[in-house]
């Protein structure tokens, strides 16, 4: 069993209820992601998002990234938390957006600028280019890229100019499977640069990313003690899974133990049922 | 290949549609030619008055001096245009959009009364006019480009943390710039129909539109037609001029229009 320990949170959910129009899609959630440390490892935290289309998912996601205040609650980071700004969290929305009036190169540019000095950020966007096989590409505009493309440019995007936080919504999705061994990568690389990176994978493909996480969110309806389902999804107690705690976090090689099998089953059932 | 220019959204080489519009327009002007209409003037007359209004009229130097006022009524409203679209991002300014959009529906022939008492000289009152109704015009076209802006958008410049005036800078400056363009290009015909009724009004400027006027009044229909050919070419190749500019600056623009 490796060895962990929990420290301060790096990001807080309290009392997330969302409503559009008397429309409840989140009801009380409330959710903490501690700093977890492992000796002699920068070891940061990720976290896999599952739930049904059209849950909620990418509408949390949008409110922990402050870009939707939620109807009650709030979405605390940093350390000594506050609530969250615009910017603190990175964001790749699920359509992948990129700015269409500026070229590939350019895009990555305006972003690692906002972190980086000329030189730097020029060395950094190169870099991404190499690594997502986008170089030949660098002169496109994001309407000449293709798919799997403009959804590496956009990661890309993201990962120049986050801070410790960043928020992948469907980041597998309609890549090859390079590409995403690729991604994945990168996402193992990003979370073992430094010990508060925190990155959240919603995702359909429960095999992929739950071999990355250490912890798990299933958001669906809640049933009442009358076996009725309540308005809105909520992410409860059980369907909060802790996957160090399990065993079942930072190995190689995990796809194939049966214990990761068995909880793979176990959450798709999870999934159908809501 | 030439049932192709029967083929919905079929793409001849351009070799062939030129070729095909050109003898669309041979065959136009042998019809003209051939079957005069009763009234309307001849080919022939048509060229002959053209030639009469080039060399004793300065058809030309008229049809510079109307095309210099217009292009300089435009830069202005443009500005001035920007301006006031821009402004509505803080909704304080947000009712001038508003006025400003909704004043297309004032009538010249009323403003110019007020302007001819504001301003002193007529190119002044002229110039003002145009710039007047090429603004309101502008304004509607350019604050209903800027509210396609989207929430992904948005929210897209926002988590590459720029700030709230920075994301609009991206986004709606930057981002629709090549869409103002557009805007201008299909407003300036208003300039361009405007100006030959604005200087029919103010006739110690001359200009194109007061040739077009003697020539009415003298019942010279072939002149009239002549003038009114002109008019129509300057307006198309202006058109063309625009088009180029966007090819040139935006070349992002036209990438995702259907080929
Ligand atoms: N701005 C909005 N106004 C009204 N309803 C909305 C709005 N945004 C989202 N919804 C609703 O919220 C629900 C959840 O949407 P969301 O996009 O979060 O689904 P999702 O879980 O990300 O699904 P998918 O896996 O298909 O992306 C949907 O029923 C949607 O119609
Ligand atoms: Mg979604």
């Amino acid at each position: 069993m490796t060895d962990f320990s929990y420290k301060e949170p790096i990001l807080t959910l309290r009392d997330i209820s969302m409503q559009f129009g008397g429309e409840v899609i989140l009801r009380d959630i409330s959710l903490d992601v501690l700093n977890v440390v492992r000796p002699g490892l920068s070891q940061g935290q990720v976290v896999g998002f599952y739930g049904r289309s059209g849950i909620g998912k990418s509408v949390l996601c949008r409110i922990i990234a402050g870009l939707l205040p939620p109807t009650t609650g709030t979405v605390l980071v940093a350390d000594p938390p506050r609530p969250v700004c615009p910017g603190d969290v990175g964001f790749v929305q699920q359509r992948y957006p990129l700015f269409d009036h500026r070229t590939l190169l350019d895009n990555l540019l305006v972003a690692a600028g906002r972190k980086h000095a000329p030189a730097e950020a020029k060395a950094r966007a190169e870099d991404f280019l190499t690594r997502f096989d986008l170089a030949p590409h660098r002169r496109k505009y994001p309407a000449q890229l293709s798919g799997g493309q403009r959804q590496r440019a956009a990661i890309a995007q993201q990962l120049l100019c986050s801070e410790h936080l960043i928020i992948l919504d469907e980041p597998f999705s309609g890549l090859d499977i390079a590409m995403i061994d690729e991604v994945k990568k990168i996402i193992l690389e990003v979370t073992t640069l430094d010990e508060l990176n925190t990155v959240v994978i919603v995702s359909h493909d429960l095999a992929t990313t739950t071999a990355l996480s250490d912890t798990l969110w299933l958001l669906g309806p809640e049933r009442d003690a009358a076996g009725q389902c309540l308005a809105g999804a909520t992410i409860s107690k059980q369907h909060q899974y802790n996957l160090a705690q399990m065993g079942l976090a930072w190995q190689p090689g995990i796809q194939a133990r049966p214990e990761f099998v068995q909880l793979i089953e176990h959450l798709k059932d999870e999934i159908r049922k809501t | 290949m030439l049932k192709d220019l029967f083929v919905p959204n079929a793409k001849p080489r351009p070799g062939v549609f030129l070729t095909m519009v050109a003898c669309q327009v041979a065959f136009l002007l042998l019809l003209w030619l051939f079957y005069p209409l009763q009234l309307f003037p001849t080919l022939g007359e048509v060229v002959a008055s053209f030639k009469d209004l080039v060399t004793t009229q300065g058809l030309i130097q008229e049809l510079w001096a109307s095309l210099t006022t217009a292009l300089g009524a435009l830069g202005i409203a443009t500005v001035l245009a920007l301006l006031i679209s821009y402004l509505t991002a803080l909704p304080f300014f947000r009712p001038i959009a508003y006025a400003a959009s909704k004043m297309r529906y004032l009538t010249l022939t009323g403003l110019t009364f007020f302007m001819a008492l504001m301003v002193s000289s007529g190119h002044q009152v002229k110039l003002s006019v145009l710039i007047f109704g090429a603004t309101v015009y502008l304004v509607t076209g350019m604050t209903s480009v800027i509210l396609t802006t989207t929430q992904e958008e948005m929210d897209h410049a926002r988590t590459l943390g720029m700030s709230e005036w920075r994301s609009f800078y991206e986004v709606v400056v930057l981002g629709k710039l090549d869409e103002m363009l557009e805007v201008v290009r299909q407003n300036f015909a208003i300039i361009w129909t405007m100006i030959t009724l604005v200087e029919t009004l103010y006739q110690s400027e001359g200009g194109i539109g007061l040739l077009l006027y003697k020539q009415n009044r003298y019942l010279h229909l072939a002149g009239v037609v002549a003038i009114q050919l002109i008019i129509l070419a300057t307006g198309a190749l202006q058109d063309y001029v625009f088009e180029f500019l966007r090819r040139t600056f935006f070349p992002y623009s036209e990438l995702r229009a259907a080929k």
